[in-house]
């Protein structure tokens, strides 16, 4: 590694008298580590307004407190993540997004959680309208026992959606990633479908009600590494027209696709020794993967607790 | 939140060895600076080929150390504050390799100049002073990175600005030498050897803002001399 005419060193010195002031080869270095950091932005985005502004929200399950004092926005065109260990609440946050916690009579949301400026649990809102702009999917594809079509078809006739159905149907497999690997067996039952297609079918299932936000509850975690890439570069190009949020256990997922993530943690009340979930840290996913503000967030995304 | 339970036991165990591989380095190229030295001091070409035969050893460290990076990385996908002392391993290694390097330079430099040159005193001192400061610069480099004391680290500053006080010093000095063809000869030499000494400051001052990046997770140049009013100490 030494060159023989010891000048390996003196290569970036070429032309500098030995007296002129030393270090002279760092003002280009600085220049281009200004460059680098203005331009860290490791895709092209643009954040748009809030979506949902959520302040102050708790949430308990038959008078015990799941999840304590909730508050970040979720913009436009960003995907967030969140993650942290189980029973940290992540879920059950998730699932105040699009009012599924209505559905277990002993769950209770205060605080609130404003959708587009509105109170998404006023009492003028219907929640069959909630969930038509507020798509979800869960951890195993759950597809009807119908035919690939029927199962995007369901949202769209049950809501009246104007317009031609086989388009809406066509569209919604497109932007789901799926319309090539099943335009050609549209009528076989969905169940026939890989995995990874079924769970393709679900996101396109969900796109075809034309929603603007996807709660995604891991959305991966049953599926091969294969199926799994498909799914996350599909959440990038959906991006573009709609808001993601994500909750996912593995870690390297939540670095690789969201803009934000949350970290949640899980500790026990001070009184009633109750284990709540809260938010400990909301920020951009680079800043948190790369020097989170927390020690908590430290220790848990580099794998020392757990 | 629970006190945390160590997890993760064997990567923290693989984090830590290259960490103290790394740093060893620095414990190799102060063996080698010591007797380049020596080799200056004392005319000893004998000791400067060995100085220049040991640098196999430093450069072998190298590829060690890159190589667990590499690996590290590969296999472990390290985050946060993990990702933030690789990658600053990963720094220092380079600068060790480097300061290898130098060594070698200024070895090979002290057979140039004949038997018996034409030696000035006020320059060999200068340089001497020089080798003390640089010397104790790689030492306290590796403390301050071992401590993650930034604080530490940014002290190196302080007697790397004597280093350069000390450089010009002997360029002024060989500009006075005289008309002497050996003289100057042996003079021009020198000034190579000051040079290559100066760099080894520079390096460990480069391993102290890799100290400061892995404790604060910003990375700042303690000097920049394009830049000398932004520098830390104008800032104080």
């Amino acid at each position: 590694m030494t060159d023989p005419s010891h000048s390996g060193e003196q290569r970036a010195d070429q032309g500098q008298d030995a007296a002129a002031p030393p270090r002279g080869e760092r003002s280009q270095r600085a220049v281009a580590i200004a460059g680098a950091v203005a331009g860290h932005a490791r895709r092209p985005r643009s954040p748009g307004g809030v979506i949902f502004s959520i302040e102050g929200v708790d949430v308990s399950y038959g008078g015990k407190l799941a999840v304590r004092d909730v508050s970040f926005d979720i913009r436009e065109h960003e995907i967030t993540a969140l993650i942290g260990p189980s029973g940290c609440g992540k879920s059950t946050l998730l699932r105040c997004l699009n009012r599924m916690n209505d559905l277990i009579p002993a769950a209770k949301v205060t605080g609130t959680v404003d959708y587009h400026g509105q109170d998404l649990y006023g009492p003028q809102v219907d929640a069959v309208e909630v969930r038509k702009r507020i798509g979800m999917v869960f951890q195993k594809p759950n597809p009807f026992p119908k035919s690939i079509y029927d199962n995007i078809a369901f949202g769209p006739r049950v809501l009246g959606m104007k317009g031609e159905m086989d388009e809406i149907v066509e569209r919604a497999l497109r932007r789901g990633a799926v319309w090539d690997e099943v335009k050609d067996r549209l009528k076989t039952n969905a169940f026939g479908m890989s995995g990874g297609q079924q769970q393709r079918l679900c996101i396109a299932r969900a796109l075809a009600t034309d929603p603007d936000v996807i709660l995604m509850d891991e959305p991966c975690s049953a599926l091969d590494p294969i199926s799994t890439g498909k799914i996350e570069e599909l959440m990038t190009e959906l991006r573009e027209s709609y808001s993601i949020v994500i909750v996912t256990h593995n870690m390297q997922q939540a670095a690789r696709v969201s803009d934000i993530t949350a970290f949640f943690t899980v500790e026990a009340e001070d009184d009633s020794g109750n284990r709540v979930g809260r938010v400990v840290e909301h920020d951009e996913t680079e800043k948190m993967f790369t020097n989170p503000s927390d020690q908590r967030t430290e220790a848990y995304i580099t794998g020392r607790v757990g | 939140m629970p006190l945390p339970t160590p997890n993760r036991a064997h990567f923290q165990e693989q984090l830590k060895t290259l960490e103290i591989s790394a740093l060893g380095g620095l414990d190799l190229v102060g063996e080698s600076f010591a007797r380049a030295l020596e080799t200056v001091a004392h005319h000893d070409v004998e000791l400067g080929s060995m100085v220049i035969a040991d640098d196999d050893r430093i450069d072998g460290r190298y590829l060690e150390v890159h190589q667990g990076i590499l690996s590290l990385l590969a296999l472990q996908a390290p985050v946060a504050g993990d990702l933030r002392l690789v990658a600053a391993l990963l720094h220092v290694i380079k600068h060790v390799e480097r300061m290898g390097d130098q060594c070698v330079n200024i070895a090979k430099l002290v057979p140039l100049d004949g038997h018996e040159p034409p030696a000035d005193d006020e320059i060999l001192s200068n340089i001497a002073r020089m080798g003390e400061l640089a010397g104790s610069l790689v030492v306290q480099a590796k403390q301050a990175f071992e401590r993650r004391d930034a604080e530490l680290a940014q002290d190196l500053v302080r007697q790397d600005d004597e280093i350069d006080r000390l450089n010009k010093a002997c360029f002024r000095r060989a500009l006075e030498i005289g008309d002497d063809a050996d003289a100057r000869e042996w003079a021009m030499h020198l000034m190579l050897i000051a040079r290559a000494i100066e760099r080894v400051g520079d390096n460990a001052v480069d391993i102290g803002e890799q100290t400061a990046f892995v404790v604060t997770g910003l990375f700042r140049e303690f000097e920049d001399a394009s830049h000398p009013e932004l520098s830390l100490d104008a800032r104080r």
